[in-house]
């Protein structure tokens, strides 16, 4: 996990550059004419592609091994699922008539969307929280989201005018983009699954061309409708504020959901980094499937600033984590000062009141006495 | 209180009912009960329903076990079908009912036993003392002035005090040796999981046992065959060592003196780093326990009896290195160990430390210090917790004094050698039961 942790630093996401050109590019060069119909369908290959690969790279297993610890998982996929859209809709409705309608339903559409797969259980690793739940959590965020995410797309953003999402649209791109390759891809599984287990390299390159192409033609049919007419620097800035905005409320209120059921250290983690994060892979090829091609473009520009954002907050968050869970492990030190006492049980989401303190410092004396023997000290 | 096989030889051959013993068991919890703080509840309806299908098994001709009619009580820890397990703790008095019987329950009550009443323990299994701030302190049959150890301290007392034949405890570091030890029964411990745990309200995995309390080698010969479901067979010269280093200091003399008396000629068997056993076993105690309760103290730590609460959230504040490094050290301790048994099938040891210390001061003295009964009564049994090994306390026969007990030590599976060794002290009158009846009162032994 050490490699992972040297790959998510706080620093840039290096897809996001490679995205920032391809929008770039469109901008400057968008794809015209009957090149634009080359490049739509290629596109439309590649969603359903990336979707054909999902479902081969889905493991049940994987999911059946950490899914002993359900109430963690109702909690993370709550917070997808229900916080997430919830606070979305909060802020379209507040924000309504500030800022452009077609953005506002961009950034209703990240909340809609499955966590992350990959940066969720690399967090969880750095940050020293429960993996296998992790890998549970997000895989069975991203199954749910095959289907839960256009139900919700299909329910909440009727909004109208340029929002508006025609329900044949959607139940075709659906079909014939998301579920049938994603199905095929599963079933083909017990085929494929131990070629693309073992290729993970190289279809992550896959994916991460799928998703350029994917974003080169959204924005290209976006360009030539004058996206950077309507969207401005202004508009940017806003959407940096509201996506900020939104994390820290949804992290805010994992963290206290956590406190209060009592979740351990590992737990709390995986809640944490699971329940907050949204993906990009899953959201560009959808958006692609799901709405008209002119819109895509600008309805993906929330996910793309939601997107780096979650990575630096979370790659912070998770570097303090592991020191803290560093602290504590390190050479088994018994916490003995109510101070490391306070710290070590915040951490494994155990309040110590000033009613317990008194007895714990004594507790903890005696078990530090029988550590030492048991390290070869002294007899107790 | 006779015997459970005397009771059990009397009901299936007619010479008494079940209904009979049962009410004479249940006016005898009424009296005398109380003032033991031992019983938490009388379960009559149910005794009397059991005694009566017992009685028409009789009556029709059938086999109504070997243990027929016989009364029991159990820890408060077991299931116990329609009422909250409450492992001794208020928090969970109100929980929903058990829908099945403990396993135990349900093997005893397939070879006739009834089940009269749950028993008082220290909350959570978690000390030696039986000190509980629910139902209060069980008390000494011996001398009421005293402990009767724990954490399975009511099941003892009901037993030692002749209001019930036998019960069951559990046995985590010492909680069935330990109360054995200083109300004057016997005590087992079973290799580990050997008897069924299902129903069983968990303390420390690693450890956790089932055991029953008797007044005799035979009653618990008879109790084991029932629980574990098979006999109780074993034959052959019974080779015995005695066990030396740690196990020979912080004990009475007069254990050192029996144990000598019983195997003079014996291999002493020098067991190194037994203080690092036992703290290894004190680490992965507070751990479990710790990590068992941690989301109930995080709700509402103030439920807990403030003892156990502060003990139960040290635990959970322990590193996971240190538990870790405590469970190899385990492991290798246990190589250790049988590799020191080599052939011996019998190894004796104290079991509590000294008689019973008193509850207005509930210390005892270890290499020279005054430290808490609660946390230090089971120095000796907890290294042999640590091992897996079975181990059976017996009383030594001492009419009039306050008890003190011994520890058998078997190898694994070897319950079958510690009764027939048991069974021989008896006979040689070095170990037996003393009527708790008429013994003095506050005086020291």
């Amino acid at each position: 996990m050490a490699a992972l942790a040297k790959k998510l630093p706080l620093s840039i996401d290096p897809f996001l550059l490679f995205l920032i050109g391809v929008v770039g590019t469109a901008s400057l060069l968008p794809a015209r004419g009957s090149a634009a119909d080359a490049v739509g369908l290629a596109a439309d290959l590649a969603i359903a592609l990336l979707f054909f690969l999902h479902g081969a790279k889905l493991s049940r297993e994987a999911i059946m091994r950490g899914a002993g610890n359900w109430r963690l998982h109702v909690m993370v996929l709550g917070s997808t699922y229900i916080l997430f859209p919830a606070l979305g809709l909060l802020i379209v409705a507040l924000t309504a008539g500030w800022v452009d309608p077609l953005l506002l339903s961009g950034l209703l559409y990240l909340t809609l969307l499955p966590s992350t797969v990959q940066s969720s259980i690399a967090f969880t690793a750095i940050a020293g929280g429960n993996v296998a739940a992790a890998v549970c959590s997000a895989s069975l965020s991203n199954l749910l989201g095959i289907f839960l995410t256009p139900i919700l797309v299909g329910l909440l953003m009727h909004i109208g005018g340029d929002g508006a999402v025609s329900s044949w649209h959607l139940i075709r791109g659906i079909a014939l983009q998301l579920l049938v390759p994603f199905i095929a891809g599963h079933l083909l599984r017990p085929l494929i699954g131990g070629f693309i287990d073992s290729h993970k390299t190289i279809l992550q390159k896959v994916d991460r061309g799928s998703i350029l192409l994917v974003v080169y033609s959204a924005f290209s049919a976006a360009v030539v409708r004058g996206i950077w007419t309507q969207v401005g620097v202004g508009d940017l800035l806003v959407l940096l504020l509201l996506s900020a905005m939104l994390l820290a409320l949804v992290m805010g209120f994992n963290f206290l959901i956590a406190r209060l059921a009592g979740l351990p250290r590992e737990d709390a983690i995986v809640l944490l980094f699971c329940g907050s994060k949204k993906s990009l892979v899953s959201g560009v090829p959808m958006a692609g499937a799901l709405f008209p091609a002119a819109q895509v473009g600008i309805v993906i520009l929330p996910l793309m600033i939601f997107h780096q954002l979650q990575l630096f907050l979370c790659a912070a968050l998770a570097s303090r984590f592991q020191r803290q869970g560093e602290r504590l492990a390190r050479a088994g030190v018994i916490p003995r000062s109510e101070a490391d006492i306070t710290a070590a049980g915040a951490a494994v989401g155990l309040p110590i009141t000033d009613a317990c303190m008194p007895g714990v410092v004594a507790n903890l004396a005696l078990l530090d006495r029988h550590a030492a023997t048991l390290k070869g000290g002294t007899p107790s | 209180m006779r015997q459970a096989i005397e009771i059990a030889e009397a009901v299936r051959s007619g010479r008494t009912s079940a209904v009979e013993v049962i009410e004479a068991c249940l006016a005898g919890l009424a009296a005398e009960g109380g003032e033991l703080v031992a019983v938490t509840r009388i379960l009559a309806d149910r005794a009397r329903h059991e005694a009566q299908l017992v009685d028409a098994t009789v009556a029709a001709g059938g086999n109504a076990g070997p243990l027929a009619g016989v009364p029991y009580g159990v820890k408060d820890l077991f299931d116990v079908m329609g009422l909250p397990t409450t492992a001794g703790s208020s928090i969970y008095a109100d929980a929903p009912p058990a829908t099945a019987d403990a396993e135990a329950i349900c093997r005893l009550r397939e070879a006739g036993a009834i089940l009269v009443a749950t028993l008082n323990m220290d909350e959570f299994a978690y000390g030696f003392a039986t000190i509980n701030a629910r139902h209060g302190t069980t008390r000494n049959p011996h001398d009421v002035a005293r402990l009767a150890g724990g954490s399975s301290g009511g099941s003892a007392a009901i037993v030692a005090a002749g209001l019930l034949p036998f019960s069951l405890g559990s046995d985590t570091n010492g909680s069935v040796r330990v109360p054995a030890s200083l109300t004057g029964l016997y005590g087992l411990k079973p290799t580990h999981a050997a008897l069924p745990l299902d129903g069983v309200f968990p303390f420390a995995e690693s450890f956790d046992d089932v055991g029953p309390f008797t007044t005799s080698a035979a009653d618990m010969r008879c109790i084991w065959e029932v629980l574990a479901g098979t006999a109780a067979l074993d034959s052959g010269d019974l080779r015995i060592a005695r066990l030396g280093g740690r196990f020979r200091e912080n004990a009475d003399p007069e254990q050192i003196a029996a144990i000598d008396a019983i195997a003079p000629d014996s291999a002493l068997i020098e067991v190194p780093n037994i203080a690092r056993a036992r703290s290894a076993a004190f680490i992965i105690t507070a751990v479990e326990g710790g990590t068992l309760h941690r989301a109930a103290l995080s709700r509402d730590p103030m439920a807990f009896d403030p003892a156990t609460r502060d003990r139960l959230i040290a635990g959970a504040l322990l590193p996971r290195s240190l538990y870790d490094q405590a469970q190899r050290y385990r492991l290798d301790f246990k190589a250790a160990i049988l590799d020191l048994i080599g052939d011996h099938d019998i190894l004796l040891a104290p079991a509590a430390p000294c008689v019973a210390p008193t509850i207005d001061d509930p210390r005892i003295l270890i290499d020279g210090v005054l430290t808490p009964a609660r946390a230090d009564l089971g120095i000796h049994t907890q290294p042999i917790s640590f091992t897996g090994l079975p181990s059976l306390a017996v009383p030594l026969h001492r009419p009039g004094r306050l008890p003190l007990g011994l520890q058998l030590v078997g190898r694994p599976g070897g319950e079958a050698a510690l009764f027939r060794f048991a069974e021989m002290l008896e006979k040689r009158r070095i170990i037996g039961v003393s009527s708790a009846a008429g013994a003095y009162q506050g005086e020291d032994a």
